[in-house]
């Protein structure tokens, strides 16, 4: 009984039997809960990792996209190469089904072969390949025609093109607008986008797109919902010295004088002498470098910088800079050049224009290479070659172009007792163009030079700037030592062996020089081949720009530096001063009439004794270099003649019955040839 | 406590119903009202979801389309860059023919007001130079008239008189 009623009360009591089957209810529930809890706990801590990554790989997708190349802009912000992103299909074979009903729809469509398609996608599937390119860097009306007729409506694909297996992968390509113009500057790119040529070699660190990581969530259907980049470094941006409109001037002008001297290739430089920038550097021949496969690759090379050759009267600048410097010489002393010629180290270096008496000023404007010697020889071995170093002779500029050659000059150790005479008229050593157009730029700036340089800035995309180039000034000669210099080389122009360089409305200045080729495969230097330079800058007075020119072989007519490169800074700098705002500082007239006859023409090249001696195979060299003349004259006469003024015989007709000369420093005691005298 | 109060009154039992007992209604109204929030809590948890996936949706077509813009935008850039190269310029000024700028037609900087006395220079030199138009007229007249005489040809004369005095009087 006591048991029972109990029992009883509980069933008879409603309230406590709903509030234990609530609580039981709640009991379960909280237990259940608990027990998702302790399982959610369990998979979220212990198995997190494994169940993240398997959660992941249904929905993720890992994007990895390589970055647009940085653009290289001009001084003015035009854009000389950029990157556009261009469309490339691919197909995964493992998704099509009838592959042969595919090849042909592709080949269709992207003008191919149906045979290649299907061969291409054969073998991928052979080989279980899951990706194979179909057409690649497609323009935008190729990519279209592909999405609207390749399409299977009852397919369910987000990505366009909705056809099975099929797929658009972004490549970018790179672009040159202006085509040819500054193109050995600028390099190109080659089909990996890495930089092969130019500041895109160079500046490949910058300009290089890096891979982009990325991450998309996707739904059943393919839909991007989530995307976050993951690792992002944007490349950088190049402004150039470059001024494109310069850059074309000087092209068209290089072009034109290279066609008009029959010259094998020419190259220019502009360079604005107080900040050292490079307004222009042109090549002849050039390349598009959009199609560079298509040229040859010796087009690629920029001769301006990394070929080298002797500069002739160019180099004189150094013996009359040097003199004037050490106060051994002035502009308008006289010097005795009657002897028409000078004996260094027991060579005889003959001088056709030695014509009595007159000032070094008047020297240096007929190109006079006994008052060169004589100045050389005054200043002394060490301080000649210092002078050089110091000039930039002998030593890369640092310009930011790839393969810059330092040029060749040795130290006064190795020379022998005669190379400062050769040296004193440009001979037994090399120079760049750039070199030479530096030293010029000194003169013209005070006497301070400037290292030469290409690259203004380099700027992150979103327009910071990261560097810009600081210029860097070596005192070289003191400012009234260039005025003096200067006032020389204006000379040079008004009365000496550059008169074509005379410019309408403008002063002009600068040097010629004339030089015979060096035969790397002969080993001599060969007196049927030359390399005709003209520097100069203008205004004389105070300089806007310095400009470089070279001839390498010219053929037709004249052949001196003052009758082929001078018409060609003639033309560069009349057309870039006005664009440069520089004031006219002369009269401006209609033509200027320069006769033939008024020209003095270089004769520096060919004085006797002026090369290395010979040694043992002068004798085949010369013969070999007789040969090669034999064949440029047949060839001549099978080509149409042109009419040729007098005056205008080349140099190298007065050469024809010399020998030539093998240029080596360490064998120069025997001599040959009638008019070589040695002295003991 | 609760036994106590029942056992004391079990007479009462038949007035005290299980169906107007509210302290089951109360427990089944608290569930209820904890089951709708959890589903609601659910609801809302699914409504911005699905939201955020919309907007994911949304996002990554914008994305696209910048994207796209871009590239287009970077394409017009090299096209207007093609346009704008120095031969193309060339072509396009010698077209309108114009001429290169070199130093016989550069205009040198100069102030307004140099500019203002220079036009003023060139107006009065202009008027200094020029002869009246009456005598210039006279003399070609004259000159045609002596011509005439030699020549033979009637009409001609005649006509170049007609010609000189419909210019004399446009002049007046």
């Amino acid at each position: 009984m006591p048991k029972f009623q109990p029992k009883k009360n509980k069933k008879n009591n409603p309230v406590q039997t709903v509030f234990t089957r609530y609580m039981l209810i709640i009991a379960l529930f909280i237990l259940w809960i608990g027990a998702i809890g302790a399982r959610l706990v369990y998979l979220q801590i212990n198995q997190s990792d494994w169940l993240r990554e398997k959660a992941q790989s249904q929905r993720r997708d890992i994007k990895k996209s390589k970055q647009l190349r940085g653009t290289i802009f001009d001084r003015s912000e035009r854009a000389l190469a950029m990157s556009v992103t261009v469309k490339s299909l691919y197909a995964d074979p493992g998704e099509i089904q009838d592959i042969d009903a595919t090849a042909k729809e592709v080949a269709k469509i992207t003008k191919q072969k149906p045979k290649d398609v299907l061969a291409a996608l054969k073998t991928a599937k052979e080989n279980n390949r899951r990706f194979v390119w179909l057409a690649r860097k497609l323009d935008d009306e190729t990519f279209d025609k592909v999405n609207e007729q390749l399409k299977t409506d009852e397919l369910k694909k987000y990505d366009l093109p909705k056809f099975a297996g099929l797929h658009w992968e972004d490549e970018q390509q790179r672009s040159y607008p202006y085509k040819t113009l500054a193109a050995h500057v600028i390099g190109f790119a080659n089909k990996e986008d890495v930089g092969s040529a130019g500041i895109e070699q160079s500046q490949e660190e910058f300009l290089h797109g890096v891979i982009t990581k990325q991450w998309q969530d996707r739904d059943r259907l393919g839909r991007v919902y989530e995307e976050e980049e993951v690792e992002r470094e944007p490349s950088k941006d190049v402004v150039l010295t470059i001024s494109s409109s310069i850059q074309y001037k000087a092209e068209q002008a290089l072009a034109d004088g290279v066609k008009r001297s029959g010259a094998k290739s020419g190259m220019a430089i502009v360079l604005e002498p107080h900040t050292g920038e490079i307004l222009a550097m042109a090549n002849y021949p050039t390349f598009d470098p959009n199609n560079f496969t298509q040229f040859a690759p010796e087009n690629f090379k920029n001769k301006a910088v990394q070929d080298m050759y002797s500069p002739g009267s160019v180099y004189k600048l150094i013996a009359y800079g040097g003199a004037l410097q050490e106060d051994m010489i002035r502009a308008d002393a006289q010097i005795d050049c009657s002897r028409g010629f000078i004996e260094v180290g027991g060579r005889k270096f003959n001088d056709p224009h030695a014509k009595g008496t007159m000032t070094y000023s008047h020297a240096l404007a007929v190109s006079s290479n006994f008052a060169a010697i004589k100045t050389a020889v005054g200043l002394g071995k060490d301080r000649f070659y210092g002078y050089s170093r110091n000039f930039g002779f002998g030593q890369p500029t640092g310009i930011e172009l790839p393969a810059e050659s330092s040029g060749y000059l040795r130290t006064p150790a190795k020379w022998n007792g005669d190379s400062i005479g050769s040296l004193a008229i440009g001979y037994e050593l090399n120079v760049t163009l750039l070199q030479a157009a530096s030293a010029y730029a000194t003169v013209a700036n005070g006497g301070l030079r400037v290292k030469p340089h290409v690259i203004k800035a380099i700027r992150e995309q979103e327009g910071g700037t990261i560097s810009e180039t600081q210029i860097e000034k070596t005192q070289v000669v003191r400012p009234e030592v260039a005025k003096e210099l200067r006032s020389m080389l204006q000379e040079v122009v008004q009365k000496g062996t550059a008169k074509r360089a005379q410019l309408n409305g403008y002063t002009s200045a600068g040097k010629t020089g004339t030089a015979w080729k060096y035969d790397p495969a002969l080993k001599i230097y060969n007196p049927a081949k030359y390399v005709s330079s003209f520097v100069g800058f203008a205004p004389a007075d105070n300089p806007s720009v310095v400009i470089a020119v070279v001839m390498d072989e010219p053929r037709n007519g004249g052949r001196d530096g003052g009758q082929v490169s001078a018409p060609v800074f003639k033309e560069i700098a009349e057309g870039i001063l006005p664009e440069l705002n520089t004031v006219p500082d002369a009269n401006i007239k209609q033509e200027i009439l320069t006769a033939d006859s008024e020209v003095p023409t270089e004769t520096e090249i060919a004085p006797d004794g002026v090369l290395p001696h010979l040694d043992s195979e002068a004798k085949t060299s010369t013969k070999k270099v007789a040969k090669a003349e034999t064949i440029e004259k047949e060839e001549k006469e099978l080509t149409p003649k042109k009419e040729t003024k007098k005056d205008e015989k080349p140099p190298s007709d007065k050469n024809k019955n010399k020998t030539a000369v093998i240029l080596d420093g360490e064998k120069r005691n025997k001599s040959s040839g009638d008019k070589r005298k040695e002295k003991t | 406590m609760s036994r106590k109060t029942i056992a004391r009154k079990p007479i009462k039992r038949e007035k005290i119903r299980r169906e107007k007992d509210p302290i089951p209604w109360r427990y089944c109204l608290t569930t209820l009202a904890c089951g709708l929030c959890l589903v609601a809590g659910f609801f809302g948890a699914a409504r911005q979801h699905f939201s955020s996936m919309d907007y994911g949706f949304k996002n990554s077509e914008l994305r696209k389309q910048v994207e796209e813009l871009e590239t287009e935008k970077r394409q017009l850039l090299l096209s207007k860059e093609i346009a704008l190269s120095p031969g193309e310029i060339k072509k396009s000024a010698k077209q309108f023919g114009m001429v290169e700028l070199s130093a016989s037609n550069i205009e040198i900087f100069s102030t307004a007001e140099e500019k203002k006395e220079k036009s003023a220079k060139q107006l009065v030199e202009r008027t200094v130079e020029s002869k009246p138009v009456k005598e210039n007229l006279a003399a070609k007249i004259s000159e045609k008239k002596d011509s005439e005489r030699i020549g033979k040809d009637g009409k001609s004369s005649k006509d170049s008189e007609t010609k000189i005095a419909k210019s004399s009087k446009t002049a007046k």
